[in-house]
């Protein structure tokens, strides 16, 4: 809090010192950059400043704090050009109304590949430029036309160690199997991960799972209805589990560690069959930053803004060249670490921006 | 000039601008939905024949509408008792009661709706409470279904139904009930053939509120709901944001409005819509 407060008055005062020509553009920039309030650079009042930044459209919460400290430093070190933020969640509808409207204000979106792909060649998108952005930087398959894998999130599951401490579900066939474990549990509600979940629950191999066998799956899914709950948010399904409402859920790997710890370790994250979702940036088309924000993505597919971004959001990276560099108490979070890579699964974001919208609605009014 | 203020009322220069506003932020925008609901994904009737189609948005449309009447009914009849009550309370009690109302009434839904996951959810007090008494083994799932979407609603919907009774009750005479019971007439007679009539201006306009200030609930089924409970507002949300099926949300959201307009105009077959809203009985 003191920190936060000091931070605010040194940028003040930096900024007056900006404004009054005590100091040059370059430091005054460090310094938000520094200090994560990139954003200041408008309190200082000067269009100048001001226009030299790159948004980052991202889901806000933590995501602010950590973008900045973990791309956002870097990036002003390396360019001179700050960060601000957008937090009101790049969702596919409003990237397609933002462009669509003419009035583009975001330059990155933190968003799914599988965007990439269905806002692509509808044109709502910019191309990534590969002469900046690096394609060894990330997973085969994961550098698209339009988007580019930077990190992983993954779709794993937590489980009640007071309920089934001696014999603990270990995969989604356990996850689904309500006679051997019962009680309730909790899946996404955008079908997403949850369908990918059913079929492997239902004996399909983790790499034959596309296309999705969708009948097949959703059978799967209305078969533990009963007992099932499904959350729409990530604070969802983080409070589904701390509350005790489920004894096995479905989560975002990244709130396994928070999970764990909100919990005194009643609640334990397993990995094993997770979905590794690669979460990309996408440019929205007619950008106002223009291609400056490549070096921005260029800067995040760096090792030390993956490992900054695992340790502060828990997202793992998807730079093979960070794997090694995992630390041990991120092994077991980490999808991508040593110690989980050989026991996951990769969606396929070309059937998921194709496919994906049919599947949310079939996926809806199975569970509705 | 003399020609125009012949036929155009000076008045209406007044009113120009705020007419203005509301045809151009208003009408403009409904009419690009209906447009929207015919154009995409291509030209013609296709997304309203997929409603008769599908069974799926039907069922959607039944399950939003189901769940509309029972908070309806429930809001007013619970209302009609709070009203009732607090017109009949002393002074003091009344305006206890009329704060508490109101607070209640300005508390952010967001609020309201997880306040209800924490007294009714699975170790919620409730649950907790009655377990610990001994009273049942196995927590009450009164959230995350269908009923939890019910009491969150309900309790929503409460003052929105309160507030027209009131002044309905307000406004009668009390000499009349003084009178049917001089006539002879039970107190129960007179509740129901006297007072009741009396009301029904205010009954009518709490269950036009509250049915539909329902239909375009979100927050509450979405969390409430546990996923299973499905609500337009809700589906309408994921066809724009996430399905981008914008001729599907703009399809239903114009269902919805006409839906609206219907009950409107059959009420008003019925009944002069304007003493619901305030206006003279005449």
């Amino acid at each position: 809090m003191h920190d936060k407060q000091f931070k605010k008055e040194m940028l003040t005062e930096s900024a007056h010192a900006y404004k009054a020509g005590r100091m040059d553009r370059r430091t005054f920039l460090a310094l938000c950059g520094a200090s994560g309030v990139a954003m200041n650079a408008v309190l200082a009042g000067d269009a100048e400043a001001a226009a030299d930044y790159v948004v980052m459209w991202n889901w806000g919460g933590q995501s602010e704090e950590c973008h900045g400290s973990a791309i956002g430093d870097a990036f002003t070190a390396n360019t001179g050009k700050g960060l601000k933020f957008d937090t009101s969640g790049p969702l596919e509808g409003k990237i397609r109304e933002m462009v669509d409207s003419g009035n583009v204000t975001a330059d990155v979106a933190d968003a799914d590949l599988f965007n990439a792909v269905s806002l692509g060649p509808t044109g709502h998108l910019e191309p990534i430029d590969y002469s900046v952005v690096s394609k060894d930087k990330t997973l085969p398959g994961y550098a698209l036309e339009h988007g580019v894998s930077v990190i992983l999130y993954g779709y794993a599951f937590v489980y009640d160690t007071e309920a089934y401490g001696d014999n603990p579900p270990q995969n989604w066939a356990d996850f689904f199997d309500v006679e051997k474990f019962p009680g309730m549990r909790s899946l996404y509600k955008w079908a997403n991960g949850s369908l990918e979940a059913a079929l492997m629950a239902d004996g399909v191999a983790g790499d034959a799972l596309y296309p999705l066998d969708m009948d097949r799956a959703l059978a799967k899914i209305k078969s533990i209805k009963d007992d099932s709950l499904y959350w729409g948010s990530g604070s969802e399904a983080h409070s589904m589990v701390v509350n005790g409402e489920v004894s096995l859920g479905m989560v975002w790997q990244n709130r396994g560690r928070n999970i764990e710890r909100d919990t005194d370790g009643r609640y334990k994250l397993v990995n094993n069959q997770a979905m590794a979702m690669p979460g990309a940036y996408i440019v929205p088309k007619g950008n106002p930053a223009g291609a400056a924000v490549m070096d921005f993505i260029a800067t995040a597919q760096e090792v030390p803004a993956q490992l900054a971004l695992l340790d502060c959001l828990g997202m793992t990276p998807s730079n093979p060249e960070a794997f090694s560099q995992i630390p041990d108490d991120q092994q077991p979070y980490a999808i991508t670490s040593a110690m989980n890579i050989d026991n996951i699964v990769y969606n396929d974001p070309d059937w998921w921006g194709k496919n994906g919208g049919d599947a949310v609605n079939a996926f809806l009014e199975a569970i509705s | 000039m003399h020609a125009l203020t012949r036929h155009i009322h000076p008045g209406w220069l007044i009113i120009a601008p705020l007419f203005l506003l509301v045809v151009t932020l208003y009408l403009g925008p409904i009419l690009n939905i209906l447009w929207l609901s015919f154009t995409d994904p291509e030209p013609g009737l296709g997304n309203y024949a997929k409603l008769g189609q599908e069974g799926a948005q039907l069922r959607i449309v039944w399950t939003t509408v189901r769940i509309c009447i029972i908070t309806t009914i429930f809001s007013v009849v619970l209302g009609y008792s709070i009203a009732y009550a607090m017109v009949h309370a002393h002074r003091q009690q009344k305006s206890y009661m009329l704060t508490l109302l109101l607070v209640s009434f300005w508390i952010s839904i967001l609020v309201r709706t997880f306040a209800w996951l924490m007294l009714l959810g699975r170790k919620g007090l409730v649950n907790v409470t009655l377990e610990d008494i001994g009273l049942i083994a196995e927590p009450i799932t009164f959230m995350r279904n269908e009923l939890g979407v019910l009491i969150g609603m309900v309790h929503y919907m409460i003052p929105y139904a309160v507030l027209p009774l009131l002044v309905s009750m307000q406004s009668i005479d009390q000499r009349v009930m003084n009178a049917s019971r001089n006539l002879g007439a039970s107190g129960t007679q007179t509740f129901w053939r006297i007072y009741l009539p009396l009301t029904t201006p205010g009954l009518v306009a709490a269950t036009l509120l509250v049915f539909i200030l329902s239909l375009g609930f979100y927050v509450t089924p979405a969390v409430l709901g546990g996923g299973k409970v499905l609500m337009v507002a809700e589906y309408i949300s994921v066809q724009l944001l996430v399905t981008l099926k914008w001729g599907t949300a703009a399809m239903l959201a114009a269902i919805m409005l006409m839906g609206v307009l219907a009950m409107l105009w059959i009420m008003s077959r019925f009944m002069k819509l304007s003493t619901v809203f305030g206006g003279a009985t005449r």
